[in-house]
């Protein structure tokens, strides 16, 4: 019996075109999108940034600064006349200028400092950028003039050497991936596979509107189907249907971004008993909410309205569409309690932080407690309605 | 075979009762045809008989065991062949017919079997591969009587399977219904169209507000209504009509004339008389019991019920 009914969901569902589309194809179609979108925000490519040297300044210093500077970055170009034009048009993104005093500036201990080099960057430049070329030219500068000052240290003086300075051989920045490094597509593929995952709401919706509709739920009750068994019989075959969407998605990532210039999503390394764990509680968090749904909605168009608007709050509550660090922290409350945001994060701790099944048990059960409750909910529903 | 004892029901909240003591007897190898007008009840009662509702008060027994306990031992005892097209719109023929076999238990050869039969009664074997939802209405209605004899089923009932079919399809359809009774099914057969009852019931169940009004084959209700004349004369005169027979019986008036329901012994010859004796000339006059249509309307009213 129970076979019979899910094969009769998934010929259903196979001849549901607009079904399939938002399934399969609506996931892939963000998944590639967003992560060449968003590629520069994970690993942002300071060499296709253009910048001109304006070099007031012939002295030792002003030179030690343009050429340290062009060591991290090269390609400056000659900063043309017309330079703040096409400074405020984007053309260059920003001018590092090095007024004439700036070595004599640096030299003189004495007098009240003043700004002697500054960059001017086009106002549209992005914020992270700006912030990281700032904080770059602060330090270079301040190990310049703490190299003038030693040097004006008496000669019978024990001076260190100049490379002793550099606050980079004592000071490091690394991200605490074990294996892997975060890139738009390792962010993306897990973020649109949940939100793909949970898009079994609207099909499971219209199917079971237009079987509720025709009669043939009260045709199956009437021979006898128990409603526990019309739910399971909708559940397994959905599930099966997420772990379709689930290997399409990593493909899509592993093999498919690539060819198309986009970084390859990771997957080596990762410990894959917890990400089947998180894959089977995201489908059966996503399955059991779309048949509370389907239980509750009356009509097609409150199927094909309501499913897909519910999705879309979820995700953008959930951290799929905004990452819920950039949120206010009310915001990053409510996103806590949004099943999206769970299934997000097991899958992130998979495949950014390597985590095993200890490390995504809070966020799969989670899911599963959710699941439980959905499900009592809509067998309850669907009761009373068969 | 099914009988039904004092059957009751009133849905939550509702002022009145949808079944208020229904009785009535469904024979294995007759049709019964029952009859009602929309709100009558019939719908609660076959809910009922498809195991959909609860049975509130009085009883249902299939071969002296209690409904449920039938139902809870061989649900596919009762099928329903119901009103709505009761399949998958986007699956074929035979996966509407293998999932409603499967899903009642049938599987392999015998499920096969079983198919093969169901179509070859609908005569749906060159349409078993087409798409539910491109069938014409009355193909679709042939599916939904094949789906209904998948399991071999005891009683049958069919809700109102005509409606939106053309001639020939039901012309199939009642042959087909005819046919599983000659076979020994027990047919329960509901329909607004009098003519089809009329031509293929054994017996007759009118039921109104949840009780039944009348019951009995189909020879002995219309036996049971009155005689009939209706007569018009040359240039109307319905008034000098009515007055001429206005002793022989209680009088309707028509658009073109008058119907006499002649409460006693029939005196035909005596009212033809008398409107002669009136000065009248008959221009037209038919004679006879009243068919299965006057008795409903005259059991029911004419009042609309939606």
């Amino acid at each position: 019996m129970l076979l019979s009914l899910m094969k009769k969901e998934l010929l259903a569902l196979s001849r549901d075109i607009h079904g399939l589309g938002a399934l399969f194809f609506m996931p892939v179609i963000f998944i590639v999108v967003m992560s060449m979108a968003l590629k520069d925000v994970y690993a942002p490519e300071n060499k296709e940034v253009s910048y001109a040297i304006l070099q007031q300044d012939d002295g030792a210093a002003a030179k030690k600064l343009a050429e340290r500077w062009q060591k991290d970055r090269p390609g400056a170009l000659a900063a043309p006349e017309d330079w703040r034009e096409q400074v405020r048009a984007g053309k260059l993104k920003y001018v590092l200028q090095i007024d004439k005093d700036f070595s004599a500036t640096l030299a003189d201990m004495d007098g009240k400092p003043h700004v002697a080099a500054r960059l001017l960057a086009d106002p549209g430049l992005d914020n992270g950028v700006f912030e990281t070329s700032k904080a770059r030219l602060v330090a270079q500068v301040t190990q310049l003039r703490m190299e003038a000052l030693l040097a004006k240290l008496p000669k019978q003086m024990v001076k260190p050497d100049a490379a002793v300075l550099d606050g980079g051989a004592l000071a490091a920045a690394e991200r605490m991936a074990a294996s892997t490094r975060p890139t738009a597509v390792q962010q993306n593929v897990p973020a649109w596979l949940v939100f793909g995952m949970f898009f079994v709401v609207a099909s499971i919706a219209g199917l079971f509107v237009d079987e509720r509709g025709c009669g043939a739920l009260a045709r199956l009750r009437s021979l006898g189907v128990a409603p526990s068994r019309m739910i399971a019989a909708k559940v397994l075959p959905y599930m099966l249907v997420n772990g379709v969407q689930a290997l399409l998605m990593l493909a899509v990532g592993a093999w498919f971004m690539p060819l198309i210039g986009g970084d390859a999503l990771s997957l080596s390394g990762i410990h894959w008993p917890a990400l089947l764990l998180m894959l089977l509680a995201i489908s059966a968090a996503a399955v059991s909410l779309a048949l509370a749904i389907a239980c509750l909605v009356q009509t097609h168009a409150q199927a094909s309205a309501f499913g897909p608007i519910l999705n879309v709050l979820m995700a953008a509550l959930g951290g799929i569409m905004v990452p819920i660090f950039v949120m206010p922290p009310v915001m990053q409350q409510i996103a806590r309690f949004s099943p999206m945001n769970w299934g997000l994060e097991g899958l992130l701790t998979v495949v950014l932080r390597s985590g095993e099944i200890g490390g995504v048990l809070p966020e799969a059960g989670k899911l599963f407690c959710f699941a439980a409750l959905m499900l009592a909910a809509a067998y309850l529903l669907f009761r009373r309605q068969v | 075979m099914l009988a039904i004892r004092d059957l009751s029901f009133r849905y939550p909240g509702a002022e009145t009762p949808a079944l208020d003591g229904v009785s009535f007897d469904a024979v294995r190898g007759e049709v019964l045809g029952l009859l009602g007008p929309n709100g009558a009840g019939k719908t609660t009662l076959i809910a009922h008989l498809a195991g959909l509702l609860p049975i509130q008060g009085g009883s249902i027994t299939v071969a002296g065991q209690p409904l449920a306990a039938a139902r809870a031992a061989q649900p596919t005892r009762i099928a329903v062949a119901p009103q709505e097209y009761a399949f998958y719109a986007t699956l074929s023929v035979t996966e509407n017919l293998d999932c409603f076999a499967g899903v009642g238990g049938l599987t392999g050869n015998k499920k096969r079997e079983r198919i093969a039969a169901s179509l070859a009664v609908a005569q749906l074997e060159h349409y078993r591969d087409v798409r539910a939802e491109q069938l014409s209405g009355g193909l679709k209605r042939r599916l939904n009587l094949a789906i209904a004899l998948l399991h071999q089923p005891e009683v049958l009932l069919f809700d109102e399977p005509t409606v939106g079919v053309d001639p020939q399809s039901r012309a199939f359809l009642l042959d087909a219904v005819q046919q599983l009774a000659d076979d020994g099914c027990t047919v329960i057969y509901t329909s607004h169209y009098m003519e089809e009852v009329e031509a293929i019931a054994d017996r007759v169940v009118i039921l109104d507000h949840g009780k039944v009004l009348k019951s009995g084959t189909l020879h002995e209700l219309l036996a049971d209504g009155s005689m009939q004349l209706n007569i018009a004369a040359e240039g109307g005169e319905e008034d000098r009509l009515v007055a001429a027979l206005g002793a022989f019986g209680t009088i309707t008036r028509h658009a073109q004339g008058v119907q006499l329901a002649m409460a006693t012994q029939p005196a035909l010859l005596a009212a033809l008389a008398a409107v002669q004796a009136a000065g009248l000339t008959i221009r037209y006059a038919k004679f006879g019991s009243a068919n299965l249509e006057q008795l409903f309307m005259a059991l029911t009213h004419r009042s609309l019920r939606d």
